[in-house]
């Protein structure tokens, strides 16, 4: 925690989300403070994507989503970057790195022609997240951690206040993943932005997370990462025979620590 | 009306110094394709990355309605089949917005519905099948000089829509989510582009008939993405492949006594067979 004391909190009061007849999401309540990485752990189907959605705007809830921004740092909404879990891009879209860039970087219409400013602008986020090598390849044809990496570059160059990662290393070779979390760890120490990141990889929760929120369909538990991912917590959510690189309870134990946990 | 046009009569001539084009019906269709066909391909870029292909099918089958109800109410045909074609549009995006069907569901429904009902009126109106051919087939050779001049407003519409909205539906159709991220209001704009093809369709029915208008936005569009890896390429290759299907469909349709409709829709796709031939000596096959 910096000694100013956050200059920004997502306050989450009394969410919940329905769809289709029933609540996907009810009564959560959550702070994720500036500079601080949390983790949204929990087995598949518990809400993770959706709450993140919800951050975004881009699904209806009830409840409240606060953004409460310290008086020095200014006013106004705030930018929300987001990474989506996976992209079932279009293998063969006529679309390079830098044409994705241009797109959302510069006025006039792509087909004109790209700017020498989104250009620049492109290489330097690019190569800041060091993938500047991909910036004329086509999008449909990087692998999953490639785009990925390119998505983070894109989300980071608006300067958010807030980044949502969905599943950041999800279809990432293991090379890939571990730039992608150094670069990650490199940026968010340069720009202090609060990071939510939905995972259900331990390996990452544990490594970069300082605080972790257990979701699933409501809020389980959440803390410290240090307290609330126990080597005991741990043997409870997946079995004895887990360690740290256990991929989520996909192995039919469900989400134990309800018990404990609270 | 007519006297609008000499000039652009003129710079044909000047252009394109050849016998097919001599005549001033001739003239005419030459200016409505250049028009149409490139204002159909530019649409059709975004709506193919889109994935719209079928829905601008069901525009075009419901100018069918559109058309059996300005019969069945005398008024001109043409502006039934335009608003109708725009209400169909707006109509299957709310209902797909509102359920959460998927579109292809959606359009379904929307298509066989708009068709029966077409259906419908032209059985208990006997009179009115025979002038629904020029509508079925397009009729390039009888266009007016007005209706040139609604083609060249609304290629000027299609133009500045495309200059003010072409980034933010490209990223549209990349993926929805990240896209609304960065601030673009997705269902505005799904809203707006669904209106813009919805014109597009109607106006280029007038030129290759109902049953060929998709093929007018969707080959060109086909096309360039057999060959171009960019967005500027495919864009122009698409451009480029609707001119050149246009005119040499003209041409050919002349000398050959066929449809020019078809014949324009067939040199497209002959277009599509030899990007896609260029495609696979190139060995990209994925």
């Amino acid at each position: 925690m910096s000694p100013h004391g956050p200059s920004h909190t997502l306050e989450i009061r009394n969410l919940s989300v329905r769809a289709g007849g029933r609540e996907i999401l009810s009564n959560i309540d959550a702070d994720i403070r500036c500079g601080e990485v949390t983790a949204l752990i929990g087995p598949n189907g518990a809400g993770k994507t959706t709450l993140l959605l919800a951050i975004l705007g881009l699904v209806p809830f009830s409840g409240e989503i606060r953004f409460c921004r310290a008086e020095e740092h200014g006013q106004g909404t705030p930018r929300i970057g987001y990474v989506p879990q996976r992209i079932d891009l279009d293998r063969n879209a006529p679309m390079t790195v830098l044409d994705f860039f241009a797109l959302s970087s510069q006025k006039y219409p792509v087909f004109l022609g790209r700017s020498r400013k989104s250009r620049a602008e492109a290489e330097a986020s690019l190569g800041k997240g060091g993938v500047g090598h991909l910036i004329d390849r086509q999008l449909g044809k990087l692998s999953g951690g490639e785009l990925q990496r390119v998505l983070l570059a894109l989300a980071l160059r608006g300067d958010p206040d807030i980044l949502l990662l969905d599943e950041p290393v999800s279809g990432a070779d293991v090379s890939g993943e571990e730039l992608f979390c150094d670069f990650l760890d490199q940026v968010h120490q340069e720009s202090r932005f609060s990071l939510l990141l939905a995972s259900h990889d331990l390996s990452v929760v544990t490594r970069h997370a300082g605080r972790v929120i257990c979701l699933n369909r409501s809020i389980v538990c959440q803390g410290a990462t240090t307290e609330v991912l126990t080597p005991e917590t741990l043997s409870a959510m997946y079995g004895s025979g887990a360690h740290l690189f256990s991929h989520g309870p996909a192995d039919g134990h469900g989400h134990l620590h309800g018990g404990e946990g609270n | 009306m007519d006297h609008f046009l000499t000039p652009a009569y003129a710079l044909l001539d000047f252009l394109l110094p050849l016998s097919f084009a001599e005549p001033e019906f001739m003239k005419r269709a030459i200016l409505a394709v250049l028009l149409v066909a490139p204002a159909a391909a530019a649409v059709g870029v975004p709506l193919v990355q889109f994935r719209m292909a079928f829905f601008s099918d069901a525009i075009g089958h419901s100018a069918f309605t559109g058309v059996a109800l300005g019969l069945l109410l005398g008024i001109h045909p043409l502006l039934t089949m335009v608003a109708f074609g725009l209400f169909v549009a707006w109509a299957i995006t709310r209902v797909k917005g509102r359920t959460g069907l998927s579109p292809d569901t959606v359009i379904g429904v929307f298509f066989s519905t708009v068709i029966a009902l077409g259906i419908a009126i032209i059985s208990a109106q006997k009179g009115l099948t025979r002038n629904l051919q020029a509508y079925l087939y397009g009729d390039l050779l009888a266009i007016s000089g007005a209706e040139i001049l609604w083609m060249a407003a609304l290629c000027l519409a299609v133009a500045v829509y495309l200059f003010f909205a072409f980034n933010r539906i490209l990223l549209l159709g990349v993926h929805e989510g990240f896209a609304r991220s960065l601030g673009i209001r997705g269902r505005a704009l799904e809203i707006s582009f669904s209106l813009v093809v919805a014109l597009v369709v109607t106006t280029a029915i007038r030129a290759v008939g109902i049953l060929l208008v998709t093929a007018l936005l969707v080959i060109p569009a086909a096309s360039a993405r057999n060959v171009a890896r960019g967005s500027v390429s495919a864009f122009w290759t698409a451009i480029a492949v609707s001119l050149a299907s246009g005119i040499a469909g003209i041409a050919a349709s002349y000398h050959l006594d066929t449809a020019t409709g078809a014949t324009i829709v067939l040199f497209a796709a002959a277009l599509f067979a030899l990007t896609a031939i260029i495609r696979l000596a190139r060995g990209d096959t994925t």
